[in-house]
Order: structure tokens, then sequence, then C-alpha cells
């Protein structure tokens, strides 16, 4: 970090503003947009009524030009110390300066819109506005001002590299996201109208680039948007953690969607045929529920498990990698899978013939429903609402689990000085109290909006959760964990401290194969592919989706799990953007694996960043003057 | 069919060319990989590579040809299926290039880097066809595939004639040497002024070049067209058959070729009763786990390999 790399953000930064669209004061469907730039305003939709009145706009721009020089002058201060105020002061500026646009853009679009309708018009002329990269560039120059403040003072870069473990995947999530920018840019073209010139076009495409992540990052701001996120999140949770406690011992689990397809297997055969068969039939709809739901579920982690396990044990006896092996091992779920719910005759030979009875009568490749007892209910139900006859979604919302939930972190941190266990299994207790108090007291009665009660989302994410805290209580909780992160870091003088390498090595791949197949249950018990079913069409891709997510999440839980609802995010985003724009949805795969590829090569930051012993230096080292 | 019916010729002609076409991806693939390992690059890349190169080779023949088949339909110029298989090779070297550059460069964990490439390759293709014709599953079908020499694509004579050039690059030519010794002790390679670094880079490239070749082989030698994932493991079955073959040429055509048969008689006994489709098609990969649990005698890896080399 020099004054190079001040002066090449400065440029950019100006000329994004200059070339970019700053707001956009109408979006119509199909991404055409009427853009608000510093040089006037570009109709691409060709029909709009109304504008807001920026004409403010051009102080501004004075202003951003100045404060870019103001940044050049302070970088050239000979003392560090004033350098860092000077520093400050312009980025403190560029927010309140950033604050104060915003406003007035949407105050502008307002104004329009009450004057349009004041004249008679039937609905506002303007909608689905927002600032555009322009205003954003701003917004995020004024953060990088501030960060360049901090890095004068001694101590800037060891706090940079102290926070490695989100600055690198950070850097690298943004140039994946330049990169699919520069594919989207290639890919998709924009159709201009007649005699407009060079700028013109390049505002165009930047405009259609800053589209495609508004669209991206869209679902975060309506709640079936996010409800929808959750509901993708949830499997990719399952999987980034499987991906992750691999890492975390040494090992690189690839074979996450083979074990997800025998687990989703073995929770077919427990919650189909077990639960459903005839010396059950007797028994009360809670009594069966109590037996066959748990056990559905552990059905899925033992399947999962033992998929996991073959390569592990492999590896283990005969060091053959587990990479090529868990690889072999999803092919070969693959055809299990397809041997089962296919077809239920098979012919070997010309002469044997085997029955099954598993697959459901039919065209599609699909298995039996799962029994109502072994289902995991849906969100909407576990907070309270039915669906009523008329189709529309009623009920109170229950405080059952909110109320779980808040005594389960009162008890947690108030038995700060109990044994660990004690503690878990207090919280544990109190969480079960409140559920049954909670859902005692009346709930607030109200009616969900069918858009927010169409998602799918169901218990398999409270399972999620627990598996989040699964993961951070065992590998940094217990011996077992704590063992196993030593054979990840240093196989040698684990083996030396006594731990046995080949049951790590076994323990480990086991349990993040029944983490993986954990995914299973969103699938097959919990409905998440439309029927409470097996089905042909099981998303087995998540588990190499997992990967991404673990590395995203620097194996860390809290991080598997705020990026694995990063993907979820972008992954619903990206039907809008197939619906709006045409662009495909694999535009986020895309950007998955750039991701991996860019966190592998450390985010191409210097190397004390990725280095433990160089970031170790670096973090004590005092000159860390830019 | 029964069992009898198998031991005729109407079985075994057909068994024998399918064997030859799909030995011939697996043997481009591994001895392209073998001299990225030798020289101590893990290349778990290569079914990226593969998939790219297919990708490439289908869609720029089908580009290629479209203006002189709007003229005469059924049009056969000879010099674009030959063109394609060059794109391919090229763009196989990029994505070996990229990998090298991760791996090498900034000393990534080479699985990892190979990982994403796989994932990447699983991606970005849906994007290209939807851009190329407006369909994310395949490409549009052409006339100009690699023609047939005596039944057999050229590049199934190239892929075996392959495995004697390499056995004489890697091992009576100082190249070769210098490329083990990179992959045995880079240290040792470093003070007796072999550029560890150039050396890896080529090798891994030339890896990319193979695999970009295998692909072309799949979409235009034996189809006449893109379809995703058409690789379907066989960069990672490649994978296997090159520590099965002990890191040798010799020793991978035989693993090749063992691997190459159990996939022929998946497909050859894939519409009769002897076995349902779906076990068969497990053949491969079945058989690959026990050859890598060592049931066959163990391998020994190059020293170096999956060590990013610091100066």
């Amino acid at each position: 970090m020099n004054r190079v790399w001040l002066a090449l953000t400065s440029v950019v930064f100006l000329l994004l503003l200059a070339a970019s669209p700053w707001a956009v004061a109408l979006r119509a469907f199909g991404g055409k947009g009427v853009l608000v730039t510093l040089w006037g305003t570009l109709d691409l939709y060709g029909r709009a009524k109304a504008l807001p009145d920026v004409s403010w706009l051009g102080y501004f721009t004075a202003f951003w030009v100045a404060l870019a020089l103001a940044a050049a002058v302070a970088a050239l201060l000979p003392e560090a110390r004033m350098r860092a105020r000077l520093f400050y002061a312009i980025g403190l500026a560029g927010l309140a300066v950033f604050a104060l646009e915003a406003y007035l853009f949407y105050h502008a679009v307002w104004a329009a819109n009450d004057a349009a309708l004041a004249a008679g018009a039937r609905r506002p002329p303007l909608k689905r506005y927002s600032l555009s990269l322009g205003a954003y560039a701003s917004f995020l120059y004024s953060l990088f001002l501030l960060a360049v403040g901090r890095l004068q003072l001694p101590g800037g870069r060891a706090l940079l590299v102290r926070w490695r473990g989100v600055i690198v995947p950070a850097v690298s999530m943004l140039l994946a996201m330049v990169a699919g920018a520069v594919v989207v840019w290639v890919l998709k073209d924009v159709k201009m109208p007649e005699g407009s010139g060079a700028l013109a076009y390049l505002t165009a495409k930047l405009d259609l680039v800053t589209y495609t992540f508004q669209l991206l990052f869209g679902p975060l701001l309506t709640a079936s948007g996010w409800f929808q996120s959750l509901l993708i999140a949830t499997p990719l949770i399952f999987t980034g953690l499987a991906v992750a406690l691999g890492f975390k011992a040494g090992l690189f689990n690839i074979g996450a969607p083979g074990q997800l397809t025998i687990g989703a297997i073995m929770t077919m055969l427990v919650g189909v045929h077990l639960a459903n068969a005839h010396w059950f039939a007797g028994l009360p709809d809670g009594v069966a529920r109590a037996i066959f739901l748990p056990l559905s579920i552990l059905a899925a982690a033992a399947g999962g498990a033992l998929w996991g396990a073959i390569p592990g044990w492999l590896k283990a006896r005969f060091g053959a990698h587990e990479v090529i092996n868990t690889i072999m091992m999803n092919y070969i779920a693959a055809s299990i899978f397809l041997f089962m719910i296919a077809s239920n005759e098979y012919t070997f030979f010309g002469r044997w013939t085997l029955h099954m009875p598993f697959k459901f009568p039919g065209y599609e490749a699909r298995s039996y429903e799962v029994a109502e007892s072994a289902r995991i209910p849906l969100m909407v139900n576990l907070f309270g609402f039915q669906q009523d006859a008329s189709g529309a979604w009623t009920g109170a919302l229950s405080w059952a689990l909110p109320l779980a939930l808040v005594a389960m972190v009162v008890v947690y941190v108030l038995t700060a000085r109990l044994e660990l266990g004690k503690r878990l299994l207090a919280a544990l207790g109190a969480g079960v109290v409140g559920y049954f108090v909670g859902g005692f007291l009346p709930g607030i009665p109200m009616e969900l909006s069918p858009k927010l009660a169409s998602v799918r989302l169901n218990g398999a994410f409270i399972i999620a959760a627990f598996a989040v805290a699964f993961y951070n209580y065992y590998m940094w909780r217990t011996r077992d964990g704590y063992e196993l992160r030593a054979v990840g870091l240093a196989p040698k003088a684990a083996e030396y401290g006594g731990v046995s390498i080949a049951r790590k090595t076994i323990l480990a791949m086991a349990i993040s194969g029944a983490l993986a197949g954990l995914a299973a249950t969103h699938y097959v018990l919990g409905g998440g592919i439309d029927e409470y079913r097996l089905k042909q069409s099981l998303p087995t891709n998540v588990g190499f989706d997992g990967i991404a997510v673990a590395l995203l999440g620097q194996n860390t839980p809290i991080g598997v799990f705020l990026s694995a609802l990063l993907f979820g995010v972008l992954l619903t985003g990206g039907l809008q953007l197939d619906l709006q724009l045409g662009i495909s949805r694999e535009l986020v795969m895309m950007l998955q694996a750039l991701i991996v590829l860019f966190i592998a090569a450390g985010g191409f930051l210097p190397r004390y960043f990725t280095d433990p012993i160089l970031a170790a230096e670096a973090e004590e080292g005092v000159q860390g003057v830019i | 069919m029964g069992l009898e019916s198998i031991l005729t010729a109407a079985f075994l002609v057909p068994l024998l060319q399918t064997t030859l076409r799909s030995t011939t991806t697996l043997l481009l693939t591994a001895l392209g990989g073998m001299f990225s390992e030798r020289s101590g690059v893990v290349n778990i890349a290569l079914e990226g590579m593969i998939i790219f190169g297919a990708l490439t080779a289908a869609v720029s023949a089908q580009l290629l040809e479209a203006p002189y088949l709007a003229e005469n339909p059924g049009a056969r110029i000879w010099w674009i299926p030959w063109v394609a298989v060059l794109l391919a090779m090229v763009v196989g070297a990029f994505i070996g290039w990229i990998h090298a550059v991760v791996s090498i460069k900034y000393k990534a964990d080479q699985i990892i880097s190979g990982t994403a490439i796989n994932l990447l390759a699983a991606g970005l293709p849906s994007l290209v066809l939807a851009y190329f014709y407006d369909n994310t599953t395949a490409s549009k079908e052409l006339v100009n595939r690699l023609p047939e020499w005596l039944g057999f694509s050229p590049l199934v004579y190239l892929a075996f004639a392959l495995v004697p050039i390499t056995w004489y690059v890697m091992f009576k030519t100082p190249w070769g040497l210098r490329l083990r010794s990179v992959g045995e002790h880079p240290e040792a390679a470093d003070t007796m002024g072999i550029n560890v670094f150039r050396t890896r880079y080529t090798a891994v490239i030339l890896s990319g070049v193979l695999a970009g070749l295998a692909g072309a082989f799949l979409s235009i030698g034996v189809l006449n067209q893109f379809v995703r994932n058409m690789s379907a493991g066989q960069g990672f079955i490649a994978l296997a058959a090159l520590i099965f073959g002990k890191w040798h040429p010799i020793g991978v055509l035989g693993a090749t070729l063992l691997f190459g048969f159990a996939k022929a008689l998946a497909i050859q006994l894939g519409g009769g009763d002897i076995m349902p489709p779906t076990v068969i098609e497990a053949f491969p990969f079945i058989i690959t786990m026990l050859v890598l649990a060592g049931f066959v005698g163990t391998s020994r890896p190059p020293k170096a390999i999956g060590k990013p080399y610091e100066k």
C-alpha cells in the first residue's frame, strides 16, 4: 500500500464517477432504465413521463473532484499523524456528503412522483429507482480514504494483517465480482437509442453490470427474499460445514455430493418405508412423530457418515488420497441413487430378476412420499400459521421459537461460571421451557403474504443452526476437536503427541460426511424440492458449492453461516437475473468458482496475508506506515 | 441378449473399437497430467481442461463452418476441424497457465486451485452456450467433425503414438531429466541451475494442451457437438490412471486401456439385460478405487508433488 495505489484508486474513482450512471430514476421490467448521470439524463427506456430534478448534481461533482485532490495533498504531508487526521476528515466529509446526496435524490424522486399524481396520473411514474454505480463508488471511495487514514498510523498494517481472515475473502469476493462484471460486459449486449455516442454506450454497459449485481443482491431488500435466501442457504450450511471440518482436519472432502445422496437414500428408507410399515400403523400420531422424525434425521447423518468414512478408511489404511476417492464415490453414489429410484425391476445376465419396492409408479424417477410422521414442518407452521380453506395463511405469530432462543442465550450467558457441558445442558433445558411457555402465550394474530408463505423454508434450517453450534462446540471446545485440528495443522507433531492419525482421519471424514448427509433432511424430509420425496432432481451440486462456502467462510462457524447466506442471496437473486436480463443463473456458479480460485491465491495480496509466519512478523512489526 | 451372445464377433469387434476410443481421451489427458505431476504440480484440473477444450473445439468449429454452410449445406471444409483442435489446445494451455500462476506464483494449495478450475468448467460453459445458442446444455450440432482414417479419428493414432514419444522425452532427453529432477528435489535442481518455475510452468501448460486436445476429441471426434459435463469424470479417472500407472508412460498406457475397456464394456452392455446400465456405469469408478487402494502394488509419487517451491 503506497502512494501509487492511492493515486490509482482516485483516478479510477473519478473515471467511474464521470462515466457511470449515478442513479437510476426509473427501471422497467427487463432492465431498461432512465439513467441519471453527471452529464445529463440517458433515457434507455424511451417512455419516461417524469424526471426527478437533479440540477444540484453538478455542485457535488465539483465536491468529489476537490475531495480527490485533497486526498492527493494529504498523501504529500510530511508527518504521519497529520496525514492520518486529514484522511479521516476528508473520508468523513465524503460519507456525510454521500448521505446528503442520497437524501436529495430520493426526495427529488418522491417530489416528481407526487407532482405527477397531483396532475392526475393513476400510478407514480417513477418506480424501482435507486442509486447506482457512481454513487456507490463515492461511498466506497470515502471508506477507502478512512482506511488509508488508519494505515498512516503505527500498527496500521499489523491491523490489516490481523483482520486477514476477513480481508482475504473480501478481496477475493471483490475480484470475483469484477471478473463476473467483465463476463457480463462481454456476453450481454445493450440496445442503444439511435445516434448515441460512445460515452452513452459506456454508461449503458456500466449500468448493465451494476444492475446485474443489484439484482443478485436484491433479495436482501424484501422479507420473502430473505426467506428464500435462507431456504437456499440451508443445505449450503450443511455442506459448507462438512467441507470446513475436513479442511480443519487437513482433509479435502470433495465427496459432499455423494454423502448427501446416500444420506438422502437412507432417510428415504426410514422416512418412507420404515415409518409407513404396517406394524407401526397403530401408533398415535405424536408417538410416531417422536420416533420417526429423529430416526429419519439420524438416518441421513448415518448414511453420509458411512459414505465419508469409507474414503477416510481407505486413506488411513492404504494411503489412498481422499480427493480422488471421494470424487469416485460421488459417481458411485449417483449410480446407486438412480438404481434405486429409476426402476423397480432389474434383470441380471438375462436370467435373474431383482424386484425392489422403492420407485413410485409413473414416468418420473422418484420415491414414495415420506410419511406424515417423519416430515419436518415448514417454518411458517413452526411460527404458528396454518393455511385455511381459502388458501390464505392466517394464525398468530407464536412466541415459542423466539422465546426458546432468548431463554437459551440468556441462560448460556448467565451460567458462565459453570462447566461447559453443564452450561450447554442448562441452556438446552431453558430453551425447551421457553418453547413450551411461549407456545401457551397468546400470539400476535396476522396474515402472511402469499409470496412469503409460498417459500418452503422448513425446520431443517433449525437443524442447520444447531449444526453450526455443534461445529463450533466440537472443534473448539472438545478434546476430539482439538486433536482433529492438531492433525490438520501439524500431523507429525500431533502423532508425536499421542494422536492416532489413522483414527482421526476416519473420524473426521465420518463427521464431515454426516454433516453433508444432513443436508438431505432439507430436501427429503423438509420438502425442499417441492415434494416430500426423493426425486431425480436432487441438487447434489450443493456439495461442490460447500467448497466455496467453506473457503469464503475461512472454515469458521460464523463465517460458514454467513457465506452460505451470501450464496443463498446470490442464487435467489440469480432467478431474477435470468428473468429480467436473460443472464443464466450459472453466473453465480462462476462467481463461486472464481472466489475459490482467488482465495486459493490469497486474494493476490502480499504474502504476509497468507503465510502464517510472515503474518506474525507483520503483526509485530511497527513500520506499518505506507 | 443372453450370456452366449457376448462371445460373438458382433459384440467383440465394436467392443474393441469402443475400447480404443474411450482409451484415447484418458490416454491424452493422463500423458499430459504426467508432465504436470512429474514436475511437482498436482493437476486435478484435468477434468475442467477437458471440458474447456471440448467447448472451444465445438463452438469454434461451428462458428467457422457457419458461413460456408449458409452457401452450401453439408459443405466439408478439411481445415475447420483442425483449426478447432488447435484452438482447443490454445484454450487448454491458457487454463493450464491459470492453474500454474495460482499454484506456482501465488503458492496456492494446488488441489484447491484445480478444484476451482473444475468448478469454473461446470459454470462458464453454460454462459458461453447461452450467448451463442440461447441454450445452456448443448452446442449446435456441426458438420465438419474430425475425419476418420481407417475407422478411427487421427487423434486416436496420435494418442497411442504419444506413448513412446513421451517416454523418450521424459527419460531420454535432458529436458525430461530436468523436469523429473524439479519434481523430485526442486532445491537440488535449482542449485544445478535449472529454472524450477519455468520448468513447472511449461509442464503445467503442456498438460493443459493435451487435456484440451482430449476435449476436442470428445466434442468433434466422438460426437459432433458440446454437451454439458460431457467429460463425466474422465479427467479424474485419467488422474487415477496416472497414479495406477506409476507416473510412467507405459504404465499409464496399461492403466488407461483397463479403464477404457471398463467403459467400453459398460457402453456395449448398456442395451442388453446382462446388467442394469446404472450398475455398469459405476464399474470404472469402483475399479479406480480398488486400484488406488493399492490392491495392485504400491506406487510412489514424485517426491515434491503438491508442494509450492520457495526460492
